[in-house]
């Protein structure tokens, strides 16, 4: 799901960045640092959309840098168990298979995949049906269902499922 | 549009499903006294007696206190059973209620005119809605069942994996960790051996270590759930199948239904006699009529009411007592007392005479019961209550001399 939130970050700028354009390089320096990071509270910061406020630098004994504290708002995206999601599939093994959604990736096992779905190893593995017209490979969309999450600090890992209704390959990358 | 399929469809949620909730604040002590459990299946069965009915009114009929009958009408607005409307009015306007109501029964004038005060009284409504509840019925028996079928079929479970070289555990959640650069199968951490997923060990040596007879007996568990679930819950559902293809009972907002039922009203009191027997036997007890129901009986709410609390005080004094025995009888073994209770309760579970059926195999207990007790709380019903009382709160202290005996 996604979600936009204010969030607080302090920054350290360098002094050589002093100037008329210090807002410029604290703004620069917090995209570089925030954007596509992942922290297991929030989830993964997509964007940085508009920065609240800067609050009084504080200079650091020594160095000389700066630390100037500043809210700013982003849209984050982090996933929920019991959430809905298209995904591309990035590899497939005997065990299941690995799928991406944007920054988040997420495992299915093969005990959760359709029990009509059997793996075929190869240079190209899948999960096919006997029939032949299902076919589950890498770059394949699916749409899964999370049932587990891990969160670490930096770092958020799913497992799903395709064995519910309406849930299973929505595009087959082999028919475009 | 017949009401009365529905009505019974109201009539079995309401014990399967609502049999037991007690709607209180959360800081009330949890007493006998207070325990108000059985309620909610009272307030439904009145309801579908009733179209949109003042909520004091209701009150009154079910001799229960306002603010009692509110917290539950108010979980049932939560459940989706119940529709309610709130309105500031005047005594004037409280009257177009009454006079939608009074003309459907009978060609009373109503209220002078004039007396009223400019003082605005929220009053609330209540109605059931039957095409949702409908819809609400059928999506929590879907829920229920899909839930224990998931788990049966080991659905939304995190899958495990085992090294068969040094028994390490890993599960699905480190997936991402295990997949091993050469050929992309699992392999362990610490000896990179080849990992097994969980399952194919359990299907290979069926009922090995204590570890898969829990999993085992956790199935039987989940298998005999459901099971109890179908037969249990069998007149629900063919009372589901029953009203699948039926016209809904839709009465509508509460204006609307005002509106239906005074320009009914002006229709009949236009050619009959205000004192004909068949429609002074709408008038339900405490004055209230109502209209539309065609065939309904005659009911006395509040004896209803009484007969029901009745059963049940004595029910759970029975309860009480044999739960006395079992815990004697298991001294020692605290583990299983929960259990036996439980089923106690099962098994002297009493039902109410509707239910009753040709051909349904009950104890003596389960049939008898039912008519004694209704009798008894017909003609005397708060003696019978309070005897009652009495009785629980007895059993109350037999319960815990036996606990300090041990
Ligand atoms: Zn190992």
């Amino acid at each position: 799901m996604f979600f936009h939130i204010v969030l607080e970050r302090n920054m350290q700028l360098h002094p050589r960045h002093f100037g008329r354009n210090l807002r410029e390089h604290l703004v620069t320096k917090l995209m570089k640092d925030v954007e596509g990071t992942c922290s297991g509270r929030h989830g993964f910061v997509v964007a940085i959309t508009g920065v609240d406020s800067i609050g009084k630098g504080l200079i650091r004994d020594g160095t000389g840098f700066v630390t100037f504290p500043v809210k700013y708002q982003c849209v984050v995206f982090r996933p929920f168990k019991g959430e809905i999601l298209e995904a591309v599939v990035t590899m497939v093994n005997k065990m299941g298979f690995f799928a991406e959604a944007g920054p988040v990736q997420i495992f299915v096992s093969n005990h959760l995949i359709p029990d009509d779905m059997e793996f075929q190893s190869g240079d190209m593995p899948n999960y096919t049906t006997s029939d032949g017209s299902v076919k589950i490979q890498k770059d394949s969309e699916v749409r899964l269902k999370i049932i587990g999450t891990r969160v670490d600090a930096t770092e958020i890992f799913c497992i799903g499922t395709i064995k519910d209704d309406f849930l299973g390959v929505i595009n087959d990358p082999t028919t475009l | 549009m017949s009401v009365e399929p529905f009505n019974k469809l109201v009539k079995l949620a309401a014990r399967a499903f609502y049999d037991d909730i007690t709607t209180k604040g959360d800081n009330q002590p949890k007493t006998g006294r207070s325990d108000n459990r059985g309620i909610a299946v009272v307030v439904l069965d009145a309801l579908t007696r009733r179209q949109w009915v003042r909520e004091e009114d209701l009150a009154k009929d079910l001799k229960l206190h306002s603010k009692q009958l509110r917290r539950t009408l108010r979980f049932f607005e939560e459940e989706k059973l119940v529709t309610r409307d709130h309105r500031k009015e005047t005594a004037k306007g409280a009257k177009i209620y009454s006079a939608a109501v009074a003309a459907t029964a009978d060609g009373q004038p109503f209220g002078k005119e004039g007396e009223e005060k400019i003082k605005l009284h929220t009053h609330s409504y209540c109605c059931l809605d039957y095409a949702q509840i409908y819809d609400v019925i059928r999506y929590r028996i879907h829920r229920m069942k899909k839930k224990l079928k998931d788990e049966l079929d080991n659905r939304n479970t995190i899958q495990e994996y085992i090294c068969p070289k040094c028994d390490k555990r890993y599960n699905a959640l480190d997936a991402l960790r295990l997949v091993s650069e050469e050929d992309g199968n699992f392999r362990c951490e610490s000896c990179n051996g080849e990992l097994r997923a969980e399952s194919d060990k359990f299907a290979a040596q069926e009922g090995g270590d204590g570890d898969d007879n829990a999993r085992k007996r956790r199935r039987e568990k989940l298998k005999s759930m459901l099971q109890n679930m179908e037969t249990q819950l069998k007149p629900l559902m063919s009372q589901l199948d029953r009203v699948k293809d039926l016209a809904v009972p839709e009465f509508g907002t509460l204006q609307a239904w005002e509106a239906r039922a005074s320009a009914a009203g002006r229709a009949v009191n236009g050619d009959s006699s205000s004192n004909d027997p068949s429609k002074s036997s709408q008038v339900g007890y405490g004055g209230t009529p109502m209209p539309f129901l065609g065939d309904t009986k005659l009911y006395c709410d509040w004896v209803l009411n009484q007969a029901i609390f009745g059963l049940r005080l004595s029910n759970k004094a029975g309860l009480l007592s044999n739960a006395i025995m079992v815990e004697v009888a298991f001294a020692g073994a605290e583990g299983k007392e929960v259990d036996v209770k439980s089923d106690a309760a099962t098994s002297l579970k009493v039902l109410p005479p509707w239910m009753i059926k040709q051909g349904m195999n009950l104890t003596k207990e389960q049939r008898g019961e039912v008519e004694q007790e209704s009798k008894m709380d017909g003609s005397s019903a708060t003696g019978g209550l309070s005897d009652d009382k009495k009785s629980t709160v007895e059993d109350d202290k037999k319960s815990l001399q036996a606990r300090a005996m041990r």
